[in-house]
């Protein structure tokens, strides 16, 4: 399955819940498949995708989702054991694992060798785990995940488009402003 | 006050309460103050950076959050401050103990502690090094308040001299 088509399959069931996609074209995409003031595109930082979205969920109700990737989450796989320690029933991460480093070269990454990060996470106490290989097969456990408890951990296996998607625009700051003032609202300086 | 009861206050006054944190023995007397208090929420992270993403999630919406180090491991966040807390403009409070200084007894504590600062200031970010707790309140209400005037990270370094705690 294209990554592309995955991550239309996730925006057909989403209103407001905040989507954490990784750096590159896991932005990208999701840009282009639909910009939204609760996206909180990374531009930089590998690795800290599902952290930021840990953090999120450990804020506010909201079932909070990260886009991760397996190149980046191969950085830092301490984040699945924190996610499994804190277990916070509204956090669904969804990994789109190409095994490759795509924007360094396609190189194979560990999960090409059978490194199976759904095992991992299980191991980690993170129950609810899930590993697909179609659209049918996410979107119909994406849609569980939304309803029920989680934390949810999803791996699936997806392909890289022919030609790569144009960047998105590159705006942290725009990113955070408005992302933020969507839990906030306008904020008030004090003296 | 004592220093941690210092550092509980001015966290609480501008309304700081999840707290992604690497373990260290000299500043316990804190982490535990905070692991006691309803208010705070405590994360162990497996490292450093993971920390910094964790309170950068939290701020995003809406929440403020500090992390706690020590010095050792002060190097392992430098990507996720330069990359994501400096291009967003996440304030994000450090409170990291700075190893490598008076009484020191390890000689592999020396070289990041000695770094710490001046890798923060080619950062570009602020620091202020507390080593007496007579001015801390003052320094650390003034710090945290500028971190978020700024908008930018900005690190509290705790010496021995502040906390008189176990060096190890």
């Amino acid at each position: 399955m294209l990554r592309f088509d995955a991550t239309q399959v996730l925006l057909k069931h989403l209103t407001d819940e905040p989507v954490v996609p990784n750096l590159g074209p896991t932005a990208d995409e999701l840009w282009h498949a639909g910009d939204r003031d609760r996206n909180f595109y990374t531009y930089g930082s590998m690795g800290l995708c599902s952290s930021i979205a840990l953090g999120m969920a450990l804020s506010v109700p909201d079932k909070i989702i990260s886009l991760d990737g397996d190149g980046s989450l191969l950085m830092n796989l301490g984040a699945i054991a924190s996610i499994g320690r804190e277990r916070p029933k509204n956090l669904i991460v969804v990994v789109w694992d190409n095994e490759m480093w795509g924007q360094t070269g396609g190189q194979a990454t560990h999960t090409a060798f059978g490194t199976e990060l759904d095992q991992v996470a299980k191991s980690c106490g993170i129950a609810n785990t899930a590993l697909v290989h179609d659209l049918e097969g996410l979107d119909g456990i994406f849609k569980r995940a939304l309803v029920e408890d989680g934390p949810w951990f999803i791996v699936a296996k997806v392909e890289d488009p022919p030609e790569p998607f144009p960047l998105c625009p590159n705006e942290p700051e725009m990113t955070l402003y408005r992302f933020r003032r969507s839990f906030v609202g306008q904020e008030i300086p004090r003296h | 006050m004592d220093w941690a009861q210092t550092i509980v206050k001015c966290l609480k006054a501008e309304n700081i309460s999840l707290i992604p944190y690497v373990p260290d023995i000299s500043i316990f007397e804190v982490t535990k103050l905070l692991e006691e208090d309803p208010f705070f929420q405590l994360v162990p992270a497996t490292r450093e950076e993971e920390a910094i993403g964790i309170a950068a999630g939290s701020y995003a919406v809406g929440r403020n959050s500090a992390v706690f180090m020590q010095s050792s491991g002060f190097g392992n966040t430098v990507n996720a401050l330069a990359s994501l807390c400096i291009p967003c403009r996440l304030p994000i409070p450090l409170f990291i103990n700075l190893r490598g200084e008076v009484g020191e007894f390890n000689i592999a504590q020396v070289p990041m502690g000695r770094a710490t600062r001046p890798i923060l200031d080619v950062l570009g970010l602020p620091f202020y090094t507390l080593d007496n707790p007579e001015t801390a309140e003052q320094i650390i209400s003034g710090a945290l308040r500028l971190c978020y005037a700024s908008r930018e990270p900005l690190a509290l370094c705790m010496t021995s001299l502040l906390h008189r705690g176990k060096l190890a």
